[in-house]
């Protein structure tokens, strides 16, 4: 009885970790732009060390994400094929307690620079007190800026980052073009654009950028909205969405006019739904979707038509962001946007913006990157 | 009027989860009619399809007396393997460029194996080793994760989703005979065959004696061993057969798939009548406890209530289930 009850308390408590289930955590993310005034980087002594080449150590959040893992293996690329500035990496497992043992390893390591893709994002003035102390160079990559007080006290603090919010703002704007465009696109009629949002995990980041921007790019643009359904949280998975489409679609099928999802898989998820539910194709019946990251197969459904629109990041410009910063600095230069010299980058202070890109059917051939380009002077 | 208000007891205790399900499909009915529906009842035995067969493969272990965690991320192994060698032979992000287009049976074998070898590593923790299932399972759970990252982040294919199927495994996705897709008759087919295997084998019904009590088992001339081993790498198989399906019925595959699966299947395994303590369990109770979650998360989109809506009432039900459960015990002590 006593080996029942334990074994029935068990599977309760296991079941109920059920609910904290974890889906794919994210890259990017960063705050609003706040310009500082530019101060050139030092290139002093310490990068000198005995003629060798500056030692970089990176940790990154996660090495098993998709967008981490062409970025670092493309800054390893970079690296070898440069040389001026030498790279080592570590991977923070997504949990914030590991990265700050590999942070610390690194500062052990006495490294010239440090580059963190930081998912410790409370502790940000905390971990700027202790770049500043170990006073090497600091880089916070694809992750929140640190704040403008922060930069002031310390003339070697950088960040690279994309500009989140555009990866919203690019799918509304495109819903925005192809409504003004096709007045079909108002399937029932209704004059409001009624809309279904694919959610990733809730307070998320990437989660609450692109839903809130790409809604407010519609707004913005005059049109009416109407969200159809509840908040359909589906953890970024392909599956999830797919399930939840096809039974939003049994009951409302001739009032979407379009589904925004917060990453390529759940909007590919959606299509697929639609497809088994009578859309695309042959039949005539369209409705719009739109999705972020450029997946290979993302950019596969946006050939074929059937997604509308795809914001790509790009690893490959994120890593080459990142080394010619510290080529840059360890040459003792200034890092401008044209020093920089890098296509979709821009320098603002001593913060290092990246472009979103919108991919369409026009553009689809550029979403291609390639982790063996090694090109970083143009 | 004593034994009527029993039999109601009775009648609750063993029925409570229908009644519950039936309640549920009303008030959605009432709110929405469009769900009393040919289309509807099709999604929701078309979702459940893999559902299905991940929750019989934990129906083998729980019935056995024993715990898997590795389910889930078995299916997401099987189902990026499988999809890896389901891409037309031109597609330009292939994952194995040198391969050929293979028939459809090639990497649905291939996911069912890669399924049954974790089968046998979690069976052979487990009966050899001693290891406690719960830790076992939780270590094949991480190296099937750990492996799928691995394979799937494979040059050239660099950790992108998988896509570019053959006409056959997509077919098989979302395809149907008669209206019948082709997912529900795989999933209910193998749910008949394995109600067969557990009722009619000798076999079978030793795995209910090993999760009954293994001692009597052991006694009565069971080889404990064997029988663990057979569980885990049916249920191993099952995963795998999941996987393929899964990759086949959403069109693609990433290291991401399949997660929590394992939870989703057991708790359907409860609420669908198994003894958590091991010994019991049926297959159609099995299939109703996934069709019971299944409904819910149809259901509850369908009338566009959020998300989380769908956790706090399948958190209700298991609740109630397990309850359930424990008094049908106290009773019987």
């Amino acid at each position: 009885m006593r080996k029942k009850l334990v074994s029935v308390l068990l599977s309760t408590a296991m079941v109920a970790t059920m609910l904290s289930g974890c889906g794919n955590s994210s890259q990017d993310t960063a705050t609003e732009t706040t310009t500082t005034a530019a101060t050139e980087a030092s290139a002093e002594g310490d990068t000198a060390k005995s003629g060798d080449a500056p030692v970089a150590g990176v940790c990154w959040y996660n090495f098993a994400d998709t967008f981490i893992s062409n970025a670092r293996q493309s800054l390893i690329n970079i690296a070898e094929a440069d040389g001026a500035v030498s790279v080592e990496d570590a991977d923070s497992q997504n949990d914030t307690a590991t990265q700050t043992n590999n942070m610390n390893n690194m500062f052990s390591k006495d490294v010239d620079y440090l580059v963190l893709n930081n998912i410790n994002t409370g502790a940000i003035d905390e971990i700027c007190n202790q770049i500043l102390d170990q006073g090497c160079y600091g880089i916070f990559a694809n992750t929140d800026t640190p704040s403008d007080a922060n930069f002031e006290k310390n003339e070697k603090l950088y960040s690279v980052s994309s500009v989140a919010t555009q990866s919203g703002t690019i799918m509304g704007e495109a819903i925005v073009d192809y409504w003004n465009t096709n007045p079909e696109a108002d399937r029932n009629g209704n004059g409001k654009l009624d809309y279904v949002m694919l959610l990733g995990i809730q307070g998320h980041y990437d989660t609450t950028v692109r839903s809130q921007n790409s809604v407010q790019a519609i707004v913005d643009a005059g049109i009416e909205v109407n969200q159809v359904g509840g908040d359909l949280v589906c953890e970024y998975a392909r599956a999830k969405a797919q399930e939840s489409v096809a039974a939003l679609l049994a009951n409302y099928s001739d009032d979407i006019d379009c589904i925004i999802a917060c990453n390529d898989d759940m909007a590919l998820g959606a299509i697929e739904a639609l497809k088994a539910g009578g859309f695309f194709g042959d039949t005539g019946k369209y409705v719009m979707v739109t999705g972020v990251d450029a997946t290979a197969v993302g950019c596969d459904a946006v050939r074929e038509g059937t997604l509308l629109v795809t914001a790509l990041n790009n690893p490959i410009t994120l890593s080459k962001a990142i080394y010619k910063v510290m080529k840059l600095t360890s040459n003792g230069e200034e890092v401008t946007t044209d020093s920089m010299g890098i296509e979709g980058v821009s320098v603002e202070g001593r913060r290092v913006w990246l472009d979103y890109k919108a991919i369409t059917k026009d553009n689809v051939d550029e979403a291609a990157y390639d982790v063996n380009d090694t090109q970083i002077d143009y | 009027m004593k034994t009527k208000q029993f039999d109601i007891k009775k009648f609750l205790m063993n029925y409570a989860l229908y009644v519950i399900m039936i309640l549920m499909i009303i008030v959605i009915a009432c709110i929405s009619p469009k769900f009393l529906s040919l289309r509807v009842l099709r999604d929701i035995l078309m979702q459940s399809s893999t559902r299905i067969l991940v929750a019989l493969g934990c129906m083998f272990i729980i019935v056995c007396g024993s715990a898997d965690l590795s389910g889930g991320r078995v299916v997401g192994l099987a189902a990026v393997v499988a999809g890896s060698f389901a891409q037309q032979a031109a597609y330009y992000n292939k994952f194995w460029p040198g391969v050929g287009e293979l028939p459809i049976i090639v990497p649905i074998l291939i996911g069912v194996t890669v399924g049954g070898l974790f089968g046998v590593v979690s069976g052979f923790t487990v009966a050899k080793l001693k290891v406690p299932a719960f830790l076992a399972t939780l270590g094949t759970q991480m190296i099937a994760y750990g492996v799928n990252c691995l394979y799937f982040n494979k040059a050239p294919n660099n950790s992108q989703p998988l896509g570019g199927y053959t006409e056959s495994f997509s077919k098989l996705g979302t395809g149907s005979i008669l209206g019948i897709p082709y997912l529900v008759i795989i999933a209910l087919g193998m749910g008949v065959v394995i109600w067969l295997f557990q009722t009619k084998t000798c076999l079978g019904k030793q795995i209910f004696a090993v999760g009954g009590n293994p001692e009597a088992a052991k006694v009565s001339g069971i080889n404990v061993f064997k029988t663990l081993m057979i569980t885990f790498t049916v249920a191993g198989a099952l995963y795998g057969l999941a996987g393929c399906l899964e990759a086949a019925r959403t069109g693609s595959a990433s290291s991401s798939y399949g997660l929590s699966y394992e939870l989703d299947a057991i708790a359907s395994c409860i609420v669908g009548g198994c003894s958590a303590g091991g010994g019991v369990g049926s297959v159609p109770g099995v299939i109703i406890g996934v069709l019971v979650f299944n409904v819910i998360n149809y259901g509850l989109t369908f009338i566009g209530l959020s998300s989380y809506w769908q956790y706090v009432v399948k958190g209700a039900i298991i609740i109630i289930a397990v309850a359930l459960d424990v008094r049908k015990y106290a009773n019987k002590n």
